[in-house]
Order: C-alpha cells, then structure tokens, then sequence
C-alpha cells in the first residue's frame, strides 16, 4: 500500500469516527461509506430511512457543505495534512453531479452547433469541476472567469 | 443535546479538546451557547475570515431543527 493511500484511509477514518460521533448525539440514523476517489478521500453518510438526513444537508448542501469544512479540519488534525476529502450527505452530491453532467453535455452540444463561446452559470469549485470533466472529455476548452462566488465557466472550441 | 453536539464539533477540531468547554443557556430570546477554548486553539475555531465559526453555527442550526442558536466563543482565561 503506498504512503499516499495509507493518509487517505486515516482520514476517511477519521472523518469517519467524527461523523459518527455527531449522528450519535443527534440522535440520527446514517450509514457511513469510505473509499477513495483519484486523490481523494471520499466519505459518504447514506440514509436509513428516506428524508432521515436531510437537516444535515440544507438548502442546496449549505449544512452539507459546513459540516464538509469542519470534517476536513477533524481529519487534519488526525493526519496533520491538510484534508481535501469529500463529503456526501444522502447522495446529495452523487444526485447533483448527474444534474451537472447533463448541463455540461448539453452545453457541449451548443458549442459544438453554433461555434461561438458559452458563459454558463455562477458555479461552486466542485461543481465547476465536473462540468469541466464534461467539456474536457468531449475535446473542447473549458476556463473559468470571475471571482467566487461568481466565477463561472465559458466552454468554446479549441 | 445542542451542547454536546458542540462540544463533540470542537474537539475534533483542535490541538487541546481537554480544554473545551460548553454551556447551554436558555433565555427569553432562544437557546445560546458559550465555547471557550485553549487560547492557542481561538484560531482553529474561528477560521479565516470566520470560516469555521460559521460553519460550526450553521451545523448546529440544522440540528436544531434549523433554529439559529445563537454562540459565543471565548478563551479559557475568559472564563
């Protein structure tokens, strides 16, 4: 097992037993999921029962997003590296990554009919890369312009 | 429950959990909370530009059922 895999795995346990511990308290149910994903830790809490979780997400993944911030910063301070895991709440991401493929090809698809650049909506980091995978993959340029929170992607040809 | 909550959130978070202290105060205006912390730890809890403080108080509005709760946080030799 390489060195970077063993730093992957403390911090998914990590962020793992922090989890935990807060459902524990809160009196939630969840069940946590660890793997690793490229360079990633990933950890994700599924739900029990439908609807179980969804205060631990909030509107649009604000409480995902916050309890994503505090979990890295658990995981660091176990590891002592700087954590860039990721964290899903009852497949919130999962759900949304489809919904920004399908934005990303559909964008994909303009560009490649009509030849002129496309400014896209103001995106998150993480959502700005998966529309980038899209884009690159279909062999066109994506860059982004502006500044958080409005930094937003233009895809055009190469 | 809200205290503890807290309390477990912080000590994940910082280099001396030993030193973290909760208390839960009910007032006519809403449940509040006081964090005090090692004073080495004030930034951990804080963050850049408030980061983690905020994050920390909006985890703790969601578990309670999406009512802001109001938190202060202090050093230990304010306490």
């Amino acid at each position: 097992m390489s060195e970077e895999q063993t730093l992957l795995d403390r911090e998914g346990d990590a962020a793992a037993d922090y989890l935990e511990g807060l459902l524990d308290i809160a009196d939630l149910d969840g069940d946590i999921d660890i793997d690793v994903e490229g360079d990633r830790a990933m950890v994700s809490v599924l739900e029990v029962n439908p609807g179980d979780l969804k205060d631990l997400v909030g509107d649009d993944g604000e409480v995902l997003d916050a309890l994503q911030e505090l979990t890295r910063l658990a995981a660091a301070r176990e590891t002592g590296e700087r954590s860039r895991l990721m964290l899903d709440i009852a497949g919130f991401r999962a759900a949304k990554r489809v919904a920004l493929e399908e934005v990303a090809a559909a964008a994909v698809a303009e560009v490649q009919r009509t030849a002129a650049p496309l400014k896209l909506e103001p995106m998150n980091p993480f959502e700005r890369k998966v529309v980038h995978d899209v884009v690159t993959a279909a062999g066109l340029v994506s860059e982004s312009e502006g500044e958080e929170p409005n930094r937003r992607i233009v895809v055009r040809l190469p | 429950m809200l205290d503890e909550a807290l309390r477990h959130l912080v000590r994940g978070i910082v280099d001396n959990p030993e030193d973290v202290r909760v208390q839960e105060k009910s007032g006519r205006r809403g449940t509040s909370l006081n964090v005090s912390v090692n004073p080495e730890d004030m930034g951990r809890v804080i963050g850049r530009n408030g980061r983690t403080a905020t994050a920390l108080r909006t985890v703790i509005a969601a578990i309670n059922s999406g009512r802001g709760v109001r938190i202060d946080f202090l050093d230990t030799t304010e306490r």
